[in-house]
């Protein structure tokens, strides 16, 4: 079982569960989830083994070395000398081509290939994980619903796709399984169709997340024209020259490989927009709150753990294409820190518990892009670090709030119940659980996870604190990749002797400034260090909040739960009891190791010289930590002043707030506004366009067309309004004009 | 193998349905089943026999040396200098529309069977006789009878829609037999012009089409005042006759009359495959013949295809019918088509030739579907339908398939001709024009990938007001005996399932339908890309868009004395 054979299980044992759950889906009957929880579960144990296998391969602790194992199924489409880049330098590695070859016209080439690193098999297991619990929790949660097999299906399906959205070695199939997994997230929204408002939150989705795709498609053109290549990693030409991929170990290792300037942030921008659709970033995060109408088990492993960090993952894999473009960087981080708080004080307000979810995703995925725009390996693994520990707490709180729901017969708001502690004693530890994960208090998993992030916020805006790897902390800096270490890659040539190409490119590497890079500097990274701490502190409060108001006080019961409300099954509770074991360990065990921080730095994108040389030896914070948790304190606090104990509908909190609380009541009327300025005059120009198509060109171009039937008119006889007439005059003119031509040439 | 040559095998997969027609007429008497089902049956033997004799073209040594394979070449009219001939072979070019016509006549009679009851054999004869015009038109290597083809196709659509169409049948049936012998009838002006200049300069009055390109490539139609911009006259002559086909915008507007008028079975062909000979037309006459008009031309209709894409999917998006949305839809997808053609960059002339199968199959199939509402509930008003889902499931699924192919999602066709022919713009405008236009070429890519979001959004609406939410259906009018099932019956499911096969596989491996293309299509086109790079030099980029504004003006004002009395001369001798 070689590496590349279990990198392509992982995501075909999924699909084979879908198929087999499409075909055999209605004779299975009530054991319709059989192949999807079979399917998933031998995919998790696959993936549990390549992470070994990954963290086996990258060297010891001492000698790090990238790992970057690509595998290549097809070739999905290829032409012939498509494209000669004209300005491209690094079009083709110098010795072996220069001169004409080197500008040659190459192939546009797109091979299904998929690649093994450790940032691909870190996310492997939490999708597959999540996705396992996900599939055995919604046995209990999805019995007796008309579409059973159908869910198993599809969300197998999702699996599988965002497995090889993960594993996909080139933007191209990048592309194409971020719109598949948009397709999945369509139909599980959408999964209760009969439901006008789950059948417009499943279009709004696809719709939002289309325009974050218009940007990843042009994106993916410009690095195409840029790059000459989509692959990530180098490919070997039949006449044995190199073509660098865009995150290929030849171009990771040359210190001026990425374009930067105007098109080198105009590509930032372009995949930082589609990140911000599928993540819901401001200003595309409209859909993701709607998105709740879907069942609870798919809004936790689709709108919570996996694909909504897509976009996480985008941004981190193309780091080396970010670290080129200070601009876009800092921008990654303003949209962010800004997303971060406006979801965060937007969730203080929501009254249903699964939306005050669906908020908190949508803000703590803007921590996530926060320190990601640091441009740091810190902020990089901090990143991947709060995206694993956020996929397991935000799952169990999810899937808590589905247990919720399903024992109250589907009311989600949290006004209309309370005091459910002794009646789900299981849900409410586990809620609780998860709650302190994701208020970020010691020594639950958010804790570590929300510190890193805010010390590499922290880093940016006091730089003379922190000490650069460039000050000799070379503590944990892989070894640069160089040809002889390359036992991972397949294409181990000795081709690399001096970059000698880096004086063709100075002219186009050039350092001219966009407006963006302006944004860059201290001050900035002040202000947002301080917007994400107050934003730890909102994340407190409003998730206790909801805790208290649905487990504390005395016991509340809505009409539609009926008489049988009670806690969930043991199909049920059972992986909420799983996941609250690395909610509440995962953050210290990796932290006190640094075990996923040393492994991460293993991914080929984190080894380009840029972020190399900004790793640091890893300090706890101790200062940071403390204040994370006195604002994460003070929320917890203010919380229960407003809810503890009380009657869910005293909302204290809400009153102090004022006529601030309306606008957040109302998403801060964002919708409204898109509505206005978008939606409304495209419809109106649509309209318009209707009726200059009928009234206009029809006419015209009638008006034309008959303009010789007209001119005939003067022949009485031949308008009779007979087709053959037409037609016959038609041919004699033909004939007297071949006639004609015949006789004048 | 032997017992069957290649060129023995074409003429007999032409001449299948001509013959199944027959038959047809001769079982007429013994009713209704024995009619469709002689159809049917000659529609699959027909679509066998095209697989096959594709497979045999995808081994041969002609594909791996694109030449023309299974070439049969049959004097017809042949005295003096003339010599028209009935010759037929197939190509790279050729090969996948001259498959999809098969396979759309088999869809487009399964689509009909419980549709058409009445006149049934006429609705079947024609059927099938418009299934070998419409073979032929792809395989045909001699323009007398590829225009023989080409109008033949007319002739039966005309019928099958002024006969079985809904309510203003007649109107459309004139309207689209009117504007579509209008464009022709210039088209056929065009391509003689070509032959009689060839002529000229050869000595021997051909009609093969290869001969004139070789004809044409060494002795070129004048584009300069002294000889009459000859080869701005013939282009735009064809340019009329084949945008009139595909349609582009703004010649569109009889596709939404007939379309919505014509029955399902014909809409499937109309949609599937006739708008197809319009962009057949543009790589098998205009670019390798006249490179120099289309080189010029090229940068114009980038842009109306770029503008019909966001148009076509405007318009869409206020619809109320769901035949005359998805015909919208089709005006914005053949917009792709057009631009990914004179984009004239590798990558994109290869997509859009791919998205002509893909275009072909995905609006073949929205069609049926729609078709199949219809039958069901006597509407196609989206207004009044709603939540089909709960009814019909796998109409629903099925309809959801073609969707997701037709709005470009990838793993599925339509993702992979679109993705192309926007890469291709791309890179046309970011290396291949000259600086004054690469502004514009980019604004006119970016329309392109506007279209997709727009896809989405007419596409995505009509399925949630259509088959999601409360059910408010009005009352079946299936006459099976249980109202309860309103879902797929058995030939509908023949219909639809090799399309969605071929929506799959596409999708998943498009390197097998791109490849045996890819060369006859790049040689097509080479001469025109060719000519457009060489104006788009920075040295010589100016001159070529000033050549743009100057050839237009003049060409009107140089046209008029010499074409006037032309049209004047035969009346004036009449009267």
């Amino acid at each position: 079982m070689t590496p590349s054979f279990l990198l392509v299980l992982v995501p075909l044992l999924p699909l084979l569960a879908a198929l087999a759950t499409v075909i055999g889906g209605r004779r299975l009957g009530p054991r319709a989830h059989l192949p999807a929880v079979v399917g998933i579960a031998a995919a998790a144990v696959v993936a549990l083994s390549l992470l070994v296998v990954t963290a086996r391969s990258r060297g010891s602790a001492e000698t790090p070395r990238p790992v970057d194992m690509v595998t290549t199924l097809w070739q999905w489409a290829t032409v012939d000398d498509a494209y000669a880049p004209a300005h491209d330098s690094h079009a083709a590695v110098p010795g072996t081509a220069v001169g004409e070859d080197a500008y040659s016209a190459r192939p546009f080439s797109i091979s299904i290939a998929m690649r093994l690193d450790p940032l691909t098999a870190t996310m492997l297991v939490i999708i597959t994980s999540v996705g396992l619990l996900v599939a055995i929790y919604s046995i209990g949660y999805m019995h007796d619903d008309p579409g059973y097999p159908r869910f198993f299906a599809l969300v197998a399906m999702f699996v599988f796709s965002m497995s090889m959205l993960v594993a996909a070695s080139n933007f191209l199939l990048v592309y194409v399984f971020w719109e598949a997994v948009g397709a999945c997230s369509y139909l599980l929204i959408g999964f209760w169709f009969q439901k006008p408002e789950a059948a417009k939150a499943a279009k709004k989705a696809f719709l939002v997340n289309r325009i974050g795709d218009f940007g990843l498609a042009v994106g993916v053109f410009l690095l195409w024209l840029t790059y000459g290549t989509l692959d990530f990693h180098d490919t070997l030409s039949p006449d044995g020259t190199i073509l660098p991929g865009i995150l290929g170990q030849t171009r990771l290792a040359d210190v001026s490989g990425y374009v930067g300037g105007i098109v080198g942030t105009a590509i930032c921008l372009l995949l930082l927009l589609a990140a911000c659709g599928k993540s819901a970033q401001l200003p595309l995060h409209v859909w993701l709150p709607d998105a709740m109408e879907g069942p609870t088990p798919a809004s936790a492993l689709i709108h919570a753990a996996t694909m909504v960090t897509a976009g996480v993952y985008l941004v981190a894999r193309s780091a080396p294409l970010f670290m080129a473009c200070p601009g876009a960087l800092v921008t990654v981080s303003i949209i962010g820190t800004t997303t971060a708080l406006v979801a965060a004080l937007i969730g203080t307000v929501q009254n249903d518990l699964k939306r005050v979810l669906a908020y908190s995703t949508i803000s703590q995925l803007g921590y996530m892009f926060a320190c990601l725009g640091t441009g740091t390996l810190l902020g990089f693994t901090a990143a991947i670090f709060h995206l694993l520990t956020h996929a397991f707490f935000k799952a169990l709180l999810f899937l808590g709030a589905g247990s919720v729901m399903h024992s109250m017969g589907g009311v989600i708001d949290m006004r209309r119940f309370g005091g459910l502690r002794k009646l789900m004693p299981i849900t409410a530890t586990t809620f609780l659980i998860g709650s302190l994960a994701l208020a970020g208090i010691a020594p639950f998993a958010g804790f570590f996870s929300k510190d890193e992030i805010l010390a590499s916020l922290h880093s940016k805006g006091w730089p003379d604190v922190h000490h650069s790897a460039e000050n000799g902390h070379h503590a944990m800096i892989p070894e640069l990749p160089s040809a002889l270490s390359h036992s991972g890659t397949m294409h181990d040539v000795g081709y690399r002797g001096v970059s000698n190409y880096d004086n063709h490119s100075s002219s186009h590497q050039t350092s001219d400034v966009v407006g963006l890079d302006a944004l860059n500097q201290p001050a900035v990274w002040k202000a947002l260090f301080w917007m994400a701490l107050v934003t730890a502190g909102l994340t407190a409060f409003y998730t206790f909040r909801a805790v208290f108001m649905t487990f504390t006080g005395p016991l509340r019961i809505p009409d539609e739960a009926g008489d049988h409300a009670h806690e969930s099954p043991s199909v049920m509770t059972t992986p909420l009891l799983i996941l609250a074991i690395p909610a509440t360990f995962i953050g210290f065990i990796l932290f006190t190791t640094d075990g996923l921080a040393h492994f991460l730095a293993a991914t080929p994108s984190f080894t380009t010289p840029s972020i190399v040389k900004t790793a640091t030896a890893s300090v706890f914070h101790w200062d940071l930590a403390i204040q994370g948790t006195l604002a994460a304190a003070l929320g917890i606090v203010i919380a229960a002043v407003g809810h503890l104990g009380r009657r869910s509908d005293g909302p204290q909190l809400e009153r102090w707030l004022g006529p601030v609380r309306p606008f957040l009541e109302h998403r801060m009327f964002i919708d409204q506004l898109y509505a206005a300025v978008i939606v409304k005059p495209i419809e109106a120009i649509a309209f318009l366009a209707a009726i200059f198509d009928r009234s206009f060109i029809d006419r015209s171009v009638r008006f034309v067309a008959h303009l010789p039937l007209a001119l005939g008119s003067v022949v009485r006889q031949l308008q009779s309004g007979l087709l053959q007439r037409y037609a016959l005059a038609g041919v004699i003119g033909v004939l007297a004009i071949i006639v004609f031509l015949a006789w004048r040439l | 193998m032997n017992l069957l040559s290649p060129s023995t095998h074409l003429l007999l997969v032409i001449l299948m349905p001509l013959v199944g027609a027959g038959i047809v007429w001769l079982v007429s008497s013994r009713g209704l089943q024995a009619v469709r089902q002689s159809a049917a049956t000659t529609a699959v033997l027909t679509l066998v026999a095209a697989g096959w004799l594709i497979l045999r073209y995808l081994m041969s040594t002609e594909a791996a040396s694109n030449q023309v394979f299974a070439m049969v070449s049959v004097p017809w009219l042949t005295g003096g200098m003339f010599d028209i001939r009935l010759s037929v072979g197939l190509d790279g070019l050729s090969l996948w529309l001259f498959g999809l016509s098969a396979l759309l006549s088999v869809t487009a009679i399964f689509v009909s069977w419980e549709a058409v009851t009445e006149r049934a054999v006429g609705f079947y004869m024609l059927l099938l006789l418009l299934e070998t015009a419409m073979l032929g038109v792809f395989v045909a290597r001699d323009i007398i009878l590829f225009y023989v083809f080409f109008e033949f196709t007319l002739v039966p659509l005309f019928f099958l829609i002024g006969i079985w169409g809904h309510d203003e049948r007649r109107k459309a049936a004139i309207t689209f037999f009117i504007y579509t012998l209008a464009g022709s009838v210039l088209a056929f002006l065009g391509l003689m012009t070509i032959v009689l200049w060839n002529a000229s300069h050869t000595g021997s009055v051909t009609f093969d089409i290869e001969a004139l390109t070789a004809g044409l490539s060494l002795h070129p139609l004048p584009m300069d005042a002294d000889g009459g911009y000859l080869q701005w006259v013939v282009f735009l002559a064809l340019l009329i006759g084949f945008a009139v086909k595909v349609p582009i915008f703004p010649f569109h507007t009889w596709l939404p009359l007939a379309h919505v008028e014509a029955p399902t079975g014909a809409s499937v062909d109309l949609a599937g495959v006739l708008l197809k000979i319009g962009i057949y037309g543009f790589l098998r006459f205009s670019m390798p013949m006249l490179p120099e008009a289309t080189a010029v031309a090229a940068p114009w209709l980038f842009a109306l295809g770029a503008f019909g894409i966001v148009y076509g999917a405007l318009v869409a998006l206020v619809q109320q019918d769901l035949k005359r949305l998805i015909a919208y839809s089709s005006v914005s997808h053949m917009g792709y088509v057009v631009m990914g053609l004179f984009a004239l960059e590798p990558v994109a002339i290869e997509g859009a030739n791919l998205q002509l199968i893909n275009h072909g199959l995905s609006s073949a199939g929205l069609f049926a579907l729609v078709g199949m509402l219809y039958e069901r509930f006597h509407t196609r008003s989206i207004q009044s339908l709603g939540g089909v889902a709960k009814k019909a499931p796998w109409l629903t699924a099925l309809f959801m398939v073609f969707t997701f192919s037709s709005i470009g999602l990838p793993g599925l066709n339509g993702f992979v001709g679109e993705f192309m022919i926007l890469a291709g713009s791309f890179q046309r405008a970011w290396t291949g024009v000259s600086p004054e236009l690469q502004q514009s070429y980019l604004i006119l890519s970016l329309m392109g990938v506007v279209g997709v979001v727009l896809g989405a959004w007419y596409m995505l609406w009509a399925v949630e007001r259509v088959f999601f939410g409360n059910s408010r259906l009005p009352p079946s009018h299936l006459d099976n005996e249980s109202q309860e099932s309103l879902d797929l019956r058995w030939h509908e499911i023949v219909a639809l399932a090799p399309l969605t096969v071929f929506v799959l596989w596409i999708g998943i491996t498009p390197a097998t339908f791109l490849a045996p293309s890819s060369q006859s299509v790049r040689t097509m086109t080479l001469a025109s890309s060719n000519a457009f790079n060489r104006q788009m030099q920075p040295a010589q980029g100016h001159a070529g868009t000033e050549m743009i504004t100057h050839n237009n003006e003049s060409s009107d004002q140089q046209d008029r004395p010499k074409t006037n009395p032309t049209f004047q001369k035969p009346i004036s001798v009449k009267q």
